[in-house]
């Protein structure tokens, strides 16, 4: 029950490591951490916070508090060993207490002369000479030396290399994420030559996984993720940032470059569009559309996530802890703060945005071909345009209006009338203007006058029912309205019991987040729907026609539409009831009427086909003109534009009107194909910005310009300060901290611990360098070699430190149990992405496809929907991937930051909602869960167990054997061998006994299982695979 | 029971103690001594509690979306005077509110629809839409002038349950799991329910980071308990497995880390070993959890028969019991759908309807069990909601916007005073006039009755040590028994 992080958080409050033997007192290494953990919160950097004017983060002040060579003089000194707990420095409600160990260090160091340095990850590294070791022979390269002499300090020996198996799986997990195999495995092993090993790390670095396994981390660190996160979550599309992340790998960009594109690619001279994509890393931020929201709010925590993620990927600095007030540890105003959230205060973004899709500022990604189609549309639809301008239209147009208003009262058919059993106009009232007076009663809802393009009509915004006449329908009737569905619930429209039911089914998300719900007609004897769902808040004219054949059909907007026939039908033939819309109550099938009604009209006749074009088009036609053309709402005109080249102009006006609008559907699909990616991109002038007083967007204090940190070198003498210049500067050779910070989250990717463990701090509450000398060295190597990225990985999986074996012995565990001197290789369980992915490499399932859409392999049922917001956003609802894109490799798992992969947050991959740059390490009874059942992992098993037995035969040994090379990579001993034959024949019988058993275990998974197999047999090597793929060997990098 | 093999994992466990142990807490080893698992928390900090704790545990029932405590529990006759009046400027003071009604040309106030009933020694006033309420009103403490700093779903959520608005932070589950340990072997110390959703406003999202465990280690991040065939994800065997033939994978693996770990004395090995067992046991421990047909019919009279079906508020009260009667520490429960923007006297109606009998089942049925002495339940959402109306007020509808001036809470159990109240509002529920008591120091209190000071439960995460209430929070004294 204890993992390893919960014994390093144990170990932690123990005095350092490399304290305790250590012959003189480094200030950096032993005397800073207890001052800053201890005493800064009150004696450090904050002005306004300061106790007794002491100041024990800067030189001048700890001189002011001490006398070197004389702790007993010492103010400092006197208070920390004061034996009156009342006045024992740290007081005790600071909860920090000093231990005796730290008292003697400071009593030894003021005595020593009080020795003082700048914090040593802002001063520039310095690059020593190889220190001098005992071992001559031991060491292959710069990195050895430095390590080994340490060792020979701490009087203990490197560990001897490990074998060649080892070796290369090690090497390929670390460069590829994924296992050799086999035969690269004998390739290395048969390769006697000098530089075999190095032979196969140029392989594995030319390897396009590289770029993969370069990525993943780089991901955590960017705050990677498919949806937006916060209240909506809905889904976004980075993945050609991703993509670009991949190829900057790859292609061995240097890290300079890889830096200043993806911090200020837009704001390069003629930015490629590849630079611009690069500029996404800073768009990869949460994005609020939370209802209600404001957005003032979330464009201030937008610019703080990008000040917060620079910061700590570059810089390893906490500088968000100076947003609220000045650092309590760092040398950081809070001014510091605000001048560096300047430069990313500038973007043209929204604060409320992501409603669908991808946020502004986006750059849209045609393929050359895609380019080379929209072209072409838009250039069509451009000379259509011009074709259809007003100028050419408008006059004609014109014409027709003064001629079709002279004709307006003329324009019902004659006979209208004729067969009206009811009509309501719906203007508000529930008047009948039939000639009947059957006026309708309001007996539910509240009916309210609102103005629409056909005019007037009764809006309902509460479940509604209204009783109209009780008229006979007859065997041939139309019913007629105007009608606009409200309310994404079922609801009956109109019924009238033992004759007519006519009602809205449930509403259900349509593309670009509209909703829209079939229309069902039941009579007795019949039921039909429309085909397609129309639109909700849409108005449409419908009307429904009952011939004495017994034909029913529906009209929409006067046009015949393809329906539905259900199978049955709710209405029974009985005595009519009265006439209705909506009902009395809300049943559990369908509520009272909601939306918009005009123009309600019953026949007992079917109209004609003049009748209904009337009602449907002219008849708005007719209201449309009735409003005065200046006065005239600009989708009245639109609509009255779109009739008259529809329908009323020339032929060959029609017929360009006709090509505009299929040019521009077409154009419309094009796009929704065409991937985009956001980018930076500046507002021309930017936002003013300002110290935030307690951070809150609402107070705003003194006016910042952008500027960096005073404690660091400035900004270049003639430079705009804006993001490329604070970019550039961060790579300067002059920074003090881009380069270190780079080395060592590269060496914590190796070695499971960064040289600096706490690789997100290199403050003063960080932890000091196992090896300060190293990592300088190292450092100074990334620059001197031009930021040369495949080199720095090359030099550390090449030295004689990486090459160690992992074997431990207790002493050793006991004395260095994180391994921080390096005396062996470290241990540890693979990342989350690559348990699955070797799990499918192994079984030969992997689909290696490089970059591109994220995609969605097995999970529960259920895990997204639980939780998610639903309704008509997107990344709502988990729809399975089909197929090879089940067995993508764990990176390209679509990221909802709700509700991350299930398997890979059992396994601690983060929920990309921050940045974050060092996964914990856990080890929980759900990831054997994981490991054991997932169908993910049973399929894997089953696939391995196919191939092991197609290729090695039926001999059991023969296939332990081969199956345990496939996981592990070597060959099993004697004692392993015992054990699994005994698992696999005691599986065997008990599968030939349960046939039944075997035919469903080996069904797990989409793939389909080899018929070559019995089942019985096939199972149980299912079970045998599973079991190796749980060993503890499997899922460890040795 | 297989008493070699219990043999062989004590044995596994002093090993580990021999070797490379050093620095665990005592209480960490004793964990891995022991075979009761009740016995001893497992992976607490050293020097936890800080003080006796009167809680145990904590079954935590989030109301999400805001529950209208003027429709509830603050009940204002005067407000008929007013219904329909505009909300005196005097009264809301430029507060700011949401984008949902900043735009609204007028703020009619809305007095409750419903009819109140004071109740209990304390005369607290409960509307009659919680009648089953009316029953524990002398168990519970409420708490009238909670307030909160967010004004929208997502920061005020991600607030109450992690001390701050932003994402990022361990949830309050995490801190205590982190701080207290397990009481349990057989299950996780922090549980998560969600409850199905009765009412038919589905626009209620949550969110994993609300048990998540931010910058702690993963491991204390809490774990679903789903309804259906799998509680725990993964949970059961694949189909073609039983039992025997699961133990017989096992054994053989760990006997192949067995000799792994001999070779290589990686003390990760044998913790893998160990988790591995600890997964095996929830096979068995946590179908039995959630398996209710062993409760009597006494049981579904409390609860109501809605608790035989898996996943409604009900059965997910009933389990939060079950779940804390097995020693896990803290169960996190949410109901969506309490956001009543409008439609509410409707939509209101529906979610009380749906957990009001639930969450007062769960604190008679704790009492009666004597584990309401040592377990701490709370009720509440993320905010309160408007005295004015948001959309058209009617004769019988209205709605309300997202109120975080003030709103009401319910705690009841261990180390908290029964039948109490506190905090009062001005007559239009707008404002508070007596007592306020803020998020962090709800967090504040339900720390110090676990007897853990929520100044020194901390963590040091870039470099800083964090802890729940930031750098803010006060117990609430006057709570206290």
């Amino acid at each position: 029950m204890i993992p390893r992080t919960t014994l390093a958080i144990l170990l932690a409050g123990l005095p350092a490591l490399f304290a305790a033997d250590a012959k003189g007192i480094d200030f950096n290494r032993d005397i800073r951490p207890i001052l800053s953990d201890n005493c800064f919160a009150c004696h450090g950097p904050d002005d306004t916070t300061r106790m007794a004017g002491i100041r024990l983060d800067t030189k001048e002040g700890a001189l002011a508090a001490l006398t070197p060579g004389k702790p007993e003089t010492s103010r400092i000194y006197l208070r920390i060993a004061h034996a009156d707990p009342k006045r024992r420095m740290p007081p005790p409600s600071t909860g920090r207490t000093l231990t005796a160990p730290q008292i003697e260090l400071i009593q030894k160091w003021i005595a020593g002369g009080a020795d003082w340095k700048m914090h040593w990850s802002y001063e520039k590294p310095e690059r020593l000479p190889f220190p001098v070791t005992k071992d001559k022979k031991w060491a292959r390269n710069a990195i050895d030396h430095f390590v080994l002499a340490r060792l020979e300090q701490e009087k203990l020996a490197p560990s001897p290399e490990a074998d060649r198996i080892t070796l290369l799986r090690r090497v390929s997990f670390d460069l590829t994420g994924l296992p050799p195999t086999p035969a690269e495995i004998d390739a290395f092993v048969k390769d006697k030559s000098a530089n075999a090993y190095e032979k196969q790390v140029d392989r594995l670095l030319a390897s396009p996984h590289y770029g993969e396994r370069m990525a993943m981390p780089w991901l955590d660190q960017a705050r990677y993720a498919d949806t937006h996160g916060f209240h909506i979550d809905s889904h976004r599309d980075m993945w050609p940032w991703r993509d670009w992340v991949i190829r900057a790998f790859n292609s061995n960009m240097p890290f300079d470059r890889f830096t200043v594109e993806q911090l200020a690619g837009d704001l390069l001279p003629n930015a490629t569009v590849d630079q611009k994509i690069a500029s996404g890393f800073n768009r990869n931020h949460m994005i609020n559309y939370e209802g209600g929201a404001i957005p003032e709010e979330y464009l201030v925590e937008y610019v703080a996530d990008r000040t917060e993620t620079t910061s700590t990927v570059w810089m390893a600095m906490t500088m968000t802890c100076a947003r609220c007030h000045d650092h309590k540890y760092d040398p950081l105003k809070q001014k510091d703060y605000y001048r560096m959230f300047a430069f990313f205060n500038g973007v043209k973004e929204k604060g409320l945005d992501g409603r669908d899709g991808n946020a502004d500022p986006f750059l849209r990604l045609p393929s050359g071909e895609q380019q080379k189609v929209l072209d072409d549309l838009v250039a069509r639809i451009n000379s259509r345009e011009a074709e259809l301008s007003d100028e050419k239209v408008k006059p004609a147009q014109q014409q027709w209006e003064k001629q079709r208003l002279a004709l307006l009262e003329y324009a019902a058919p004659a006979g209208l009338r004729e067969g009206l059993l009811a009509h309501y106009e719906m203007d508000g009232t529930v008047n009948d203007h039939s000639g009947a007076y059957r006026h309708a009663q309001v007996l539910r809802g509240e009916p309210a006058s609102v103005l629409t393009s056909v005019g007037k009509a009764s809006s309902f915004s509460t479940p509604s029912h209204l009783s109209l006449a009780k008229v006979d329908l007859g065997q041939e009737f139309t019913i007629a309205a105007w009608l606009t569905q409200g309310h994404h619930e079922p609801q009956t429209v109109l019924q009238q019991p033992g004759r007519l039911n006519v009602w809205w089914d449930a509403s259900e998300p349509l593309p670009h987040l509209r909703r829209g719900a079939h229309l069902h007609v039941e009579t007795p004897g019949m039921h039909l729907r429309t085909r397609d769902r129309l639109v909700q808040n849409d108005q449409y004219h419908v009307a429904i026609l009952h011939s004495a054949a017994g034909g029913l059909a529906i009209r929409v907007n006067g046009q015949a539409v393809p329906v539905v026939r259900e199978a049955e039908t709710s209405v029974t033939k009985r005595e009519a009831g009265a006439l209705a819309i909506g009902q009395e109550d809300d049943s559990e099938e369908r509520n009272g009427f909601r939306g918009r009604m005009a123009d309600l009209r019953v026949y007992r006749r079917v109209l004609t086909e003049t009748e209904l074009r009337y009602l449907a088009v002219e008849h708005r036609i007719s209201h449309m003109l009735s409003v005065p053309a200046k006065q005239r709402p600009k989708e009245l005109t639109q609509r009255l534009r779109e009739h008259y080249l529809t329908h009323v102009a020339p032929s060959q006006t029609q017929a360009a009107w006709a090509d505009l609008r299929a040019l521009r559907e077409l154009k419309a699909l094009l796009e929704d194909a065409i991937p985009n990616t956001m980018v930076m991109s500046e507002m021309d002038t930017p936002r003013d910005s300002f110290v935030l007083a307690r951070g809150d967007y609402r107070n705003h204090g003194e006016k910042v310009t952008p500027n960096v940190p005073a404690v660091l070198p400035p900004l270049a003498a003639n430079a705009k300060p804006d993001r490329l210049a604070l970019a550039r500067w961060l790579v300067d050779p002059s920074h003090p901290l881009t380069a270190r910070v780079a080395v060592n989250r590269y060496w914590q990717n190796y070695f499971g611990i960064g040289i600096v463990k706490s690789s997100e701090n290199f403050g003063t509450q960080g932890d000091p360098p196992s090896h300060p000398e190293l990592l300088n060295w190292l450092a100074t190597e990334f620059l001197r070699t031009n930021w040369d990225v495949k080199a720095m990985q090359r030099l550390i999986v090449t030295s004689a430190t990486y090459r160690q074996s992992s074997r431990t012995t207790p002493a050793i565990v006991e004395r260095d149990p994180e391994n921080r001197l390096l005396s062996h290789m470290s241990r540890f369980r693979l990342p989350a992405e690559i348990v699955r992915d070797n799990a499918l490499a192994v079984s030969g399932l992997l689909n290696r496809k490089i970059g591109g859409q994220s995609t969605y392999p097995y999970q529960p049922s259920g895990i997204w929907e639980e939780i998610s917001r639903g309704e008509i956003f997107s990344a709502q609802v988990y729809k399975e991937s089909q197929g090879e894109d089940l067995y993508r490799r764990g990176m390209y798992w679509f990221w909802k930051r709700t509700a991350p992969p299930t398997s890979l947050s059992t396994f601690d991959a983060p929920d990309r909602e921050k940045c974050v740059a060092r996964r914990s390490v856990t080890n929980t009874p759900l990831q054997a869960l994981v490991l054991l059942n997932d169908p993910a992992y049973v399929e894997a098993a089953r696939v391995l167990a196919q191939s092991v037995l197609s290729e090695a035969g039926s001999d059991t040994a023969k296939r332990l054997a081969l199956a345990f090379r496939k996981v592990t990579g070597r060959a099993p001993e004697a004692n392993e061998m015992k054990i699994l034959t005994e698992l696999a024949t005691k599986q065997m019988a008990r599968y030939a006994r349960d046939t039944k058993g075997a035919a469903a275990l080996i069904a797990i998974g989409a793939s389909p299982a080899d018929k070559r197999f019995p089942a019985p047999e096939l199972a149980a090597w299912t079970n045998v695979a599973t079991v190796l793929l749980n060993m503890d060997e499997a899922i460890t990098k040795e | 029971m297989n008493w070699k093999r219990e043999m062989q994992l004590l044995e596994t466990r002093r090993q580990f103690f021999g070797k490379g142990a050093r620095g665990l807490s005592v209480a960490a080893l004793a964990s891995l001594m022991g075979t009761d698992a009740a016995a001893a928390p497992t992976g607490g900090l050293t020097g936890l509690p800080h003080f006796a704790a009167k809680a145990k545990r904590v079954i935590w029932l989030h109301q999400s979306g805001g529950p209208s405590q003027l429709d509830l529990f603050d009940y204002k006759p005067q407000l008929k005077k007013y219904h329909g009046s505009e909300l005196p400027g005097s009264v809301r003071m430029g507060q700011r509110i949401t984008g949902m009604t900043s735009g609204q040309a007028s703020f009619p106030c809305a007095a409750s629809m419903f009819k109140f009933e004071q109740v209990g020694k304390a005369g607290m006033w409960m509307s009659e839409l919680i009648p089953h309420h009316k029953k524990i009103a002398d168990d519970i403490t409420l708490v009238k002038s909670v307030h909160t700093d967010a004004i929208n779903h997502d920061p005020a959520i991600t607030f109450i349950q992690s001390g701050s608005q932003q994402p990022g932070r361990p949830s309050i589950g995490s801190w205590v799991s982190y701080g207290l340990g397990s009481e349990t072997q057989e299950l996780p110390a922090f549980v998560v329910l969600l409850s199905q959703q009765n009412s038919i406003n589905a626009d209620q999202p949550l969110f994993s980071r609300l048990w998540g465990a931010g910058f702690l280690p993963s491991r204390y991040q809490g774990v679903r308990l789903r309804s259906g065939k799998d509680p725990v994800l993964y949970l059961a065997d694949p189909s073609g497995i039983d039992r025997e033939g699961r133990r017989e994978m096992l054994d053989a693996l760990q006997a192949l880390n067995k000799i792994r770990e001999e070779a290589y004395h990686d003390p990760e090995i044998d913790t893998r070993i160990q988790q591995y067992e600890m997964a095996y046991k929830m096979q068995t421990s946590v179908p039995e959890l959630t398996d209710l047909s062993k409760e009597p019919a006494s049981t579904f009279a409390l609860y109501g028969e809605d608790a035989r079906k898996p996943g409604t508020y009900a059965a997910n009260c009933l389990l939060a019991r079950r779940l804390v009667e097995r020693g896990v520490r803290f169960v996190q429960l949410y109901h969506k759908g309490w956001d009543q923007h409008n439609n509410l006297p409707r939509d209101l109606a529906l979610q009380c309807k749906a957990s009001d009998q639930g969450a007062a089942a769960l604190v008679q049925d704790l009492k009666q069990r004597g584990m309401l002495d040592d377990t701490l339940v709370v009720w509440g959402g993320e905010f309160g909601r408007t005295v004015y109306c948001q959309g058209k007020l009617t004769e019988t509808d209205y709605g309300r916007d997202h109120h975080p001036r003030n709103f009401a809470m319910w705690m009841a159990g261990g180390g908290l005073k029964r039948g109490f109240q506190m905090g009062e509002t001005d007559d239009y529920s707008y404002n508070i006039v007596s007592d306020p008591v803020h998020i962090h120091d709800i967090q504040a209190t339900l720390l110090h009755c676990l007897g853990v000071d929520h100044k020194r439960l901390t963590y040091k995460f870039q470099g800083r040590w964090f802890r729940l209430t930031d750098v803010h929070g006060n117990v609430v004294k006057p709570l206290l028994a």
